[in-house]
């Protein structure tokens, strides 16, 4: 399938080549059409407006994960105690696409609060593989990379990652993903998951597309505290630089316990950018056997703070006002909880209690810190680090409920390092194993979004 | 039986917005829940922004009462579900606050200062009904959520009440003089008491407003210790109530172990450096504190030190009136005074402060100046301040209305005393009978008969010639 940057649609818009009445009823039908299939969507908004013709992203339909408020359009994150919130006011990232001209079309499917690999933990229908509807699209942002993939129409997802949940369904979808450096991008009307380690994103299915969206939604916002005050950048220029001598290091611990037929189409496509001009060695992350620990502690810690505020008092699910407060709000978080959050607050609460606070809490920032040094000192010899994004296929549903969490908790292990320290990342298809999609996933420094970008960029022609 | 007692002090900050969003800390005449925004009332997705002005006050605070300031602080989440949190989690300060080892001195005592902190204000819960145990529902007014609150805690250094309201006396002097707070709004000092007997467990008594309400809670909980003392019980270690009705402490619930806040850093809100500089600059920039002025005071004004420390402590803004004043008017003793006694006992009676009254700088002036002219007496004034507090009219504007300037003709003075001896002839012959008392007698009717507006020692010197006159006089 020939595929078209979503640049070229705004182009066409923004010269008034195109009938937007026509376009949107077309998309609307489309949409609803891949709904009743692969349910990528919680909620489909049926009046789309355009508000900036002239805008970057004039008419480019525009998917929001359900975790980022949209004023007026329902957002849910994913959870049964989110079920009727209507958020009163945008997300930074939300007003920008709307600035340039992204029309909002719907908001995707998700594992609740981004709690999940697999996006089963969705409340509202699980999406499925738009390459095997029996297999999951990854998760937490099963639905955004679900729509990339099919989408037929010109179209980008607003996603997000704490662990992986960009990388992970852009893997399984066949589609591109790139999660930024921590604070590039404003996480104002972001619903938390994990405050240090949530980062907003785009999936789309080109490099192209990513680096426009990531363009758009990236910049300074005062309103986020922990927003970096530094120069937007036009991630588009970048695409095309020469990749020359770029050094990739290739850590030997992100090989181990992978998929052979994974860790070959990760291969290929290294050496193809070896013949590219680009150079690869072999390097150490001696942490890497942490960092599932150290992610886990940390993100259920400050996640079980940031789903503390839902009690059913001043918005989302509230039942009849019966008993004292504590009687209330545990009925309303009984019944608006799935199990893994429950899991999850009940984890993190544990890790952050007196006596236990010194050993896990506290012990995970320590650790977290080595881990980042680990990629700072690989990253003084190399410009990007490469390796697979995802150590399995896509599972199969019946597979992932046989799982025990741990063992769910397991699988991010090659996307987790790399979010725990706060550093760019982007997955890029790089072949497919039995019919089903594989990502190889891309990291470079703090900031180097650039690096990730035009390595991804120049894998992407030459895989042509 | 020795006591301990340690206090938490929180008090609200005179910003203009709150800790972490830009609503409005002046929420006076708003109805309940209109002074709120997604952040103070914890809606998803929303995020807190740390109001500098805040940490400007803090840090002066904390300079105030010697603290050591941290180089570098942050935020915590204090986590824990009551209906008056809207993240059920305070952001406040845990492991390096803002400030701390600092000191307050009370007479020749020095009070341990712990820790200086800031940390934001919950909602406001009213109890419909009578109060915290008889409410049949709850209703929660966020107006106040995420108003800038500084948290002091002290060691437990005080030995009785008297020593807890001093301190509290001179922390609320020393906090108006940096204008970081207003002791005229309601609640806008709440203080948490820890107390134990020698050997006993501690109680905690929560969330007590005012001064005077203090030393009342303080000595029922002494009295109610000693009493289980007494009688071979144990102290619980719980946290107690103060009702203010009926002067008693009540059980709450019961405090076995310190409750857990789990407490984690607000990675929402990035580490603060405090650099030196701008230590320095607040330093170079802050209002002058009480013990600085009264020894200004006393220089400037020639003020005896005792009359200086409680024009200073006793309420700001009576210091900053007597300064007003006495750029018109150049009797600093007399007016001191004034102000100290009669003025403020006015004041104290009508239960306000003074720039809640009608008193004005010029008309107060006005006033002294007339008793040094001898227009009015000093026992006249006394009246006057009691009207020109109450209705605020002009000290001249009583006088004129009441009639109540001073009759100085010695001739009319002549003519009254002469119709008061008349009228009270037992006195006159007591009088030349040799008894003292009833020439007052008679200058208390003269006063009586002119609405006072005769000079004493006026009266005196004239009835006196008079009554000898009318001794040479003798009846026929």
């Amino acid at each position: 399938m020939l595929i078209e940057p979503v640049s070229i649609h705004a182009q066409k818009i923004r010269e008034g080549k195109i009938e937007l009445g026509n376009f949107f009823s077309k998309i609307l039908r489309e949409i609803k059409r891949i709904q009743e299939e692969y349910n990528p969507f919680i909620t489909i908004v049926e009046k789309s407006r355009i508000e900036n013709e002239k805008g970057k992203l004039a008419g480019i339909i525009v998917s929001v994960k359900d975790n980022i408020c949209t004023e007026g359009i329902r957002t849910t994150a994913g959870s049964l105690i989110l079920q009727n919130y209507i958020p009163p006011f945008d997300a930074t990232v939300v007003e920008r696409v709307k600035k340039e001209g992204g029309v909002i079309i719907g908001k995707t499917c998700m594992d609740e609060f981004g709690f999940g690999t697999f996006s089963v933990n969705c409340a509202y229908g699980i999406p499925k593989n738009p390459y095997d509807k029996e297999r999951s699209c990854g998760g937490s942002s099963g639905g955004a990379a679900c729509i990339a993939a099919l989408a037929d129409f010109p179209h980008i997802a607003i996603a997000e990652s704490t662990g992986g949940s960009i990388s992970c369904p852009a893997a399984f979808c066949g589609v591109v993903g790139i999660t930024p450096t921590y604070g590039r991008v404003s996480r104002w009307g972001l619903i938390d998951y994990a405050n240090s380690l949530d980062k907003i994103g785009v999936i789309g299915k080109c490099v192209e597309d990513v680096a426009l969206g990531l363009s758009i939604i990236g910049g300074y916002d005062e309103k986020d505290s922990t927003s970096l005050n530094i120069p937007e950048e036009d991630f588009m220029r970048y695409l095309n630089e020469n990749i020359e001598k770029v050094k990739i290091a290739i850590p030997k611990e992100y090989f181990e316990n992978v998929d052979d037929e994974i860790k070959e189409r990760v291969w290929d496509g290294i050496k193809k950018l070896e013949g590219e001009g680009a150079v690869y060695e072999e390097v150490s992350l001696p942490t890497t056997k942490y960092v599932i620990p150290t992610y886990y502690i940390i993100a259920v810690s400050e996640a079980s703070t940031n789903l503390a505020k839902f009690c059913g008092i001043r918005y989302g699910l509230h039942l009849p006002l019966e008993g004292n407060f504590n009687e209330y709000f545990s009925k309303v978080r009984s019944e608006g909880f799935g199990k893994e959050a429950k899991r999850r607050i009940i984890l993190g609460t544990y890790a952050r209690m007196a006596g236990f606070r010194d050993a896990y809490y506290l012990r995970a920032m320590k650790v977290r810190t080595k881990i980042i040094s680990d990629f700072k000192k690989v990253f003084k010899k190399f410009d990007v680090i490469i390796s697979p994004t995802m150590p399995v296929l896509p599972p199969k549903f019946d597979e992932i409920e046989k799982l025990k969490p741990i063992e769910v908790y397991m699988m991010d292990i090659l996307t987790v390092g790399p979010n725990l320290a706060g550093i760019p990342m982007i997955s890029v298809p790089c072949g497919f194993v039995k019919g089903l999609p594989v990502g190889m996933h891309i990291m470079a420094d703090h900031l180097e979004e650039k690096k990730c970008l035009k390595v991804a960029y120049a894998f992407e022609k030459v895989k042509k | 039986m020795k006591v301990k007692i340690g206090l938490e002090i929180h008090v609200q900050l005179l910003t203009k917005s709150k800790l972490f969003c830009s609503c409005s800390t002046n929420y006076e005449n708003k109805e309940p829940n209109e002074n709120t925004c997604p952040i103070c009332l914890g809606f998803p997705g929303s995020k807190p922004k740390v109001n500098k002005k805040a940490l400007d006050f803090g840090i002066m605070v904390a300079l105030a009462l010697n603290c050591k300031i941290a180089e570098k602080t942050f935020f915590s989440r204090k986590s824990y579900f009551y209906p008056d949190m809207s993240k059920n989690y305070q952001i406040t300060q845990y492991e390096i606050p803002l400030a701390k080892n600092g000191f307050l001195e009370i007479g020749k005592k020095k009070i341990r200062i712990r820790r200086v902190h800031l940390e934001e204000d919950p909602a406001k819960l009213i109890h419909v009904g009578k109060d915290i145990t008889s409410a049949q529902h709850v209703l929660i007014d966020y107006n106040r959520s995420g108003i800038p609150l500084v948290e002091i805690v002290t060691e437990p250094d005080f030995e009785n009440p008297r020593e807890v309201r001093e301190f509290l006396e001179k922390l609320s002097s020393i906090l108006e003089h940096l204008e970081v707070y207003d002791s005229s709004k309601e609640g806008s000092m709440r203080i948490d008491v820890n107390i134990s007997l020698e050997g006993g467990e501690r109680v905690e008594i929560k969330n007590i407003s005012g001064f005077k309400r203090i030393e009342k809670a303080l000595m029922y909980e002494i009295v109610r210790q000693e009493n289980l003392r007494r009688l071979g019980l144990k102290v619980k270690r719980e946290t107690r109530h103060f009702d203010e009705r009926s002067g008693l402490t009540f059980s709450l619930r019961k405090k076995e172990v310190e409750e857990d806040y789990g407490y984690i850093f607000d990675t929402d809100l990035p580490v603060v450096e405090i650099s030196k500089g701008w230590v320095n600059s607040l330093a170079k920039s802050m209002p002058e504190l009480p013990h600085k002025r009264v020894e200004r005071f006393v220089e400037e004004f020639n003020l005896p030190k005792e009359r200086a420390k409680v024009l200073v402590y006793t309420d700001k803004q009576l210091a900053d009136f007597f300064e007003k004043c006495a750029e018109v008017y150049k009797n600093y003793e007399r007016l001191s005074k004034w102000i100290v006694t009669d003025l403020l006992k006015c004041l104290n009676w009508h239960g306000i402060r003074i720039n809640q009254s009608k008193v004005k700088v010029e008309s107060f002036a006005e006033l002294l100046k007339l008793i040094d002219e001898g227009e009015i007496t000093e026992r006249l004034a006394k009246e006057i301040i009691k009207e020109y507090v109450n209705t605020g009219k002009s000290p001249s504007k009583i006088i004129e209305e009441k009639g109540l300037r001073l009759i100085r003709d010695e001739k009319e003075i002549e003519k009254v005393i002469k119709i008061v001896l008349a009228e009270n002839r037992k006195a006159v012959k007591d009088y030349r009978k040799g008894e003292r008392k009833a020439l007052n007698f008679l200058i208390g009717k003269v006063l009586q008969k002119t609405n006072k507006r005769i000079d004493p020692k006026v009266i005196r010197k004239i009835i006196k010639k008079a009554l000898n006159e009318d001794c040479t006089k003798k009846p026929r």
